[in-house]
């Protein structure tokens, strides 16, 4: 009897040791695990990175995460996937190890780790990728995602150029972001199919698409929806204009990336018109709280250099769109464990679908039963480009409300 | 709902825990005269409806620039005995001006989802709909809610079916009857009557209440009320064959309608017998009305009219008007099942009471799903052949 009781005090021992903090003192550690594409999309992942960093140095500089009579502290530790799936993979089991509570990534390989993370309980946040399936709250219960979605913005894009009585050409690059997005944007304009001159396919690592450029201005198109990657919008950009076809270009988020205009620098007149959807940086509440995220960013990391300069030779700064994403999720995750009241992933996991927070721009942040998604549709806006910089249209009802964010030293 | 009356009238220091708010007086003509606040719009005299959820909601205002207005219709599944088997609840926001909106519903939510038309998608939380984008001027917010059952004794009928021999009974009774403290006392008649015709005026168009006071002279008592809400019906009995009899509706072919309305000075209840025909499915939809009859005046016209053919009592006048403005108060406050977030905003409530069966309780497995009990008792064979495995192990290694 003696023995059986000393063997049921060990694995009571064992058991409380079976934890996901660490470290022996009054002071837990709970891991949040960064996984970007350091090597592959540096400014992403630089910008995810810092974001999720910014925030858990304010949580810890408020004294952590009280939870039961234990206060708990935040680690970042950060992986590099270079834009792959299987290091994905490997990060994800590598972070699990670590004993991390979430991992903040900018969604490459999700298809892959989502369920290497759920045998865990341990929820991912997507804070860039807006692809379509990379999140459900019913088949991927541990997959949550903070960043405007592709979905979101093609609706968002059908809804604003239609009207405008255009004809727009569809282009995507063969990249998985092209693809996904190409399918999004067709169903968009499924109701409309006389929006649409065509829908072309460009590749994604190709310089000179002068030939496709040629047939899209055959086509009969009076406007060009680019979804790709930042080289394939820039190419696109570069060919039309060097045969003087003046034509408007809308892209998804990542017609803003900083790549697009320093591929451009030559010809700032090129980026000129440019118009992209993305997700709104500020709220209702006015531009007020994004400005001090902002601020506080800027003092911190020092501000996100594009690489250009405007006409009035100032250098252009990005503003820290995704990084707000990421620091937002960082927050939701702890106001999760504060309403857990426990540091168990599955609680957490749990707490997840109830809390809400407010968000670095005013927007209260937070997910439900239903809905992983912390940007909702109605979030995106419309944004154009003007030496180097860009601010909010005018003919859009959201955008017209927003104000423009100051991305050079002379605001 | 507990409001004070705070002046002492003739002696007599009253605090009323009534559905209407006597102030005290501004300054009266006559030291015993007060201005007495009269029932309407608000407040309701009970929390629910609007259904409220089981926890604490975040209150939500909608910001001023946004409007809402609610048409709702609320889907009662009913069983073989007259119970509410399921509840659920199609709620029509429609919101109109520019600006953010996050709008928290608390209801007693089981699954959301967006309904027919709806221009976004409902969020979900324990005991919340949510609701979260940009109006851009004009925006409709759908939400098919199924509800927990438990909130099917906030509806506005209750039903009740017996059934003896060949024999079918159906017995509908108005379910807002509530018991509440009112007041009386001497008023003016000649603006008792104008009140009384412009409450009459405002319930035959449909409109909500506004606010409006009374003057009453001297002493004010308190008595006991009993107010329900008017509810119209309208109702079928389709039965597999023909009935042989039918008492309190009428018999079309194998169909039996009936109508009424339960309250407004009428009866609270209405029963349907009929004989033979076999079981029937009911559809019956209920709404909350106005007043026609309570308000009716005497052989006259108007109110007005009426005091000018003949005297009429001031305390007739004033219990008139205090209860019907208590009717429509109650009617009103069945007009949204589910909340309009907009406090000012216009609501309308369907209720639709169908005959259904009893659903099945989610996630217990199904009873043609041979593959899923096999799956339980292999579990349960294995968790039982786990312990007692350990359960050996151990004393083996204890006794070692």
């Amino acid at each position: 009897v003696r023995r059986l009781a000393f063997l049921l005090a060990g694995l009571a021992l064992i058991a409380a040791g079976c934890g996901k903090s660490s470290g022996g003192d009054s002071t837990g550690r709970l891991v949040v695990a960064v996984d970007v594409p350091v090597t592959g999309s540096p400014y992403v992942a630089q910008t995810i990175r810092n974001g999720v960093q910014l925030a858990t140095d304010n949580v810890n500089g408020s004294g952590g995460i009280r939870v039961g009579s234990r206060n708990y502290r935040l680690a970042v530790k950060l992986y590099d996937n270079h834009l792959s799936a299987r290091q994905a993979v490997e990060n994800m089991r590598r972070a699990l190890d670590a004993g991390a509570v979430a991992v903040v990534t900018d969604g490459t390989g999700v298809d892959a780790t989502w369920q290497i993370a759920n045998r865990d309980h341990v929820p991912i946040d997507i804070a860039y990728d807006g692809g379509t399936g990379l999140v459900d709250a019913e088949t991927r219960p541990n997959v949550f995602r903070i960043a405007p979605t592709n979905r979101g913005i093609a609706f968002r894009l059908a809804e604003y150029l239609i009207p405008k009585k255009l004809k727009v050409a569809l282009v995507s690059d063969d990249s998985a972001y092209g693809r996904q997005g190409a399918a999004d944007v067709a169903h968009a304009f499924s109701g409309n199919p006389e929006s649409v001159a065509t829908k072309l396919t460009v590749p994604a690592g190709e310089t000179d698409l002068s030939p496709q450029i040629l047939r899209l201005r055959r086509s009969g198109a009076t406007a060009l929806l680019v979804w790709g990657q930042p080289p394939a919008i820039a190419a696109v950009l570069s060919a039309a204009r060097t045969i003087g076809w003046n034509v408007p270009v809308f892209t998804p988020p990542t017609g803003a990336d900083p790549f697009v205009r320093q591929q451009l620098a030559d010809h700032p007149a090129w980026v000129d018109g440019l118009t992209f959807a993305s997700g709104r940086m500020t709220a209702e509440v006015g531009p007020a709280p994004f400005l001090n995220f902002q601020s506080q960013y800027e003092s911190t990391y020092g501000v996100d250099r594009v690489g250009v300069k405007n006409a009035a030779g100032q250098p252009v700064f990005q503003p820290p769109e995704f990084a707000m994403y990421s620091s937002d999720f960082v927050h939701v995750l702890v106001a999760a464990i504060t309403k857990a009241g426990s540091v168990e992933p599955e609680k957490i996991l749990r707490a997840l679908n109830e809390v809400a927070t407010q968000g670095a721009n005013g927007d209260e942040r937070g997910f439900n039963e239903h809905s992983h998604e912390g940007v909702v549709d109605d979030d995106v806006y419309f944004a154009r480009f003007k030496d180097m910089v860009y601010s909010p249209v005018h003919d859009d009802p959201l955008s017209a409300t927003l104000p423009a964010i100051p991305q050079t030293s002379a605001g | 709902v507990s409001l004070r009356r705070g002046a002492c009238l003739g002696g007599l220091a009253v605090t009323v825990t009534v559905t209407v708010t006597v102030f005290p007086a501004p300054v009266p003509a006559s030291a015993a005269v007060e201005q007495v606040l009269l029932p309407g719009p608000t407040p309701y005299p009970t929390p629910s409806p609007p259904l409220a959820a089981v926890g604490v909601v975040p209150t939500r205002p909608l910001p001023f620039t946004i409007h809402a207005r609610v048409a709702e219709r609320v889907h009662a599944g009913v069983g073989p005995d007259g119970e509410i088997v399921s509840l659920r609840a199609l709620h029509r926001l429609a919101l109109t001006g520019k600006g953010d909106y996050l709008i928290v519903i608390g209801a007693p939510v089981v699954d959301v989802h967006a309904g027919p038309g709806s221009q976004s998608e409902p969020g979900l939380r324990i005991g919340q709909i949510l609701w979260s984008g940009f109006s851009p001027g004009k925006k409709l917010l759908v939400a098919d809610a199924e509800l927990s059952a438990g909130a099917a004794r906030f509806l506005p009928l209750r039903l009740h079916v017996t059934r003896a021999g060949g024999r079918y009974s159906l017995t509908v009774t108005n379910a807002t009857v509530l018991s509440e403290t009112s007041y009386e006392g001497k008023g003016f008649p000649r603006q008792l009557a104008t009140l009384l015709d412009r409450t009459r005026a405002q319930s035959l168009a449909g409109e909500r209440l506004d606010s409006a006071y009374a003057s009453v002279e001297g002493r004010v008592r308190q008595r006991p009320a009993r107010i329900a809400a008017p509810v119209a019906v309208q109702g079928v009995l389709r039965f597999p064959s023909v009935p042989t009899s039918v008492r309190g509706a009428t018999l079309r072919g194998r169909s039996v309608s009936f109508s009424a309305v339960l309250g407004d000075a009428g009866p609270l209840s209405l029963r349907v017998d009929v004989r033979g025909g076999g079981t029937p499915r009911l559809r019956l939809v209920a709404e909350p009305t106005k007043l026609v009859r309570a308000l009716a005046p005497p052989a006259a016209s108007s109110w007005a009219a009426a005091l000018r053919k003949r005297p009429i009592p001031s305390r007739v006048l004033l219990r008139t008007l205090i209860d019907t403005r208590m009717q429509l108060v109650r009617s009103d406050q069945y007009q949204a099942f589910l909340a309009n977030p907009d406090p000012q905003g216009a609501a309308k409530t369907v209720y639709v009471y169908e005959s259904a069966a009893a659903p099945t309780p989610k996630g217990s497995p199904s009873a043609e799903s041979g593959s899923g009990n096999g799956d339980a008792l292999v579990l349960t064979l294995a968790l039982v052949g786990s312990v007692l495995g350990i359960g050996v192990a151990l004393v083996i290694w204890a006794h070692s």
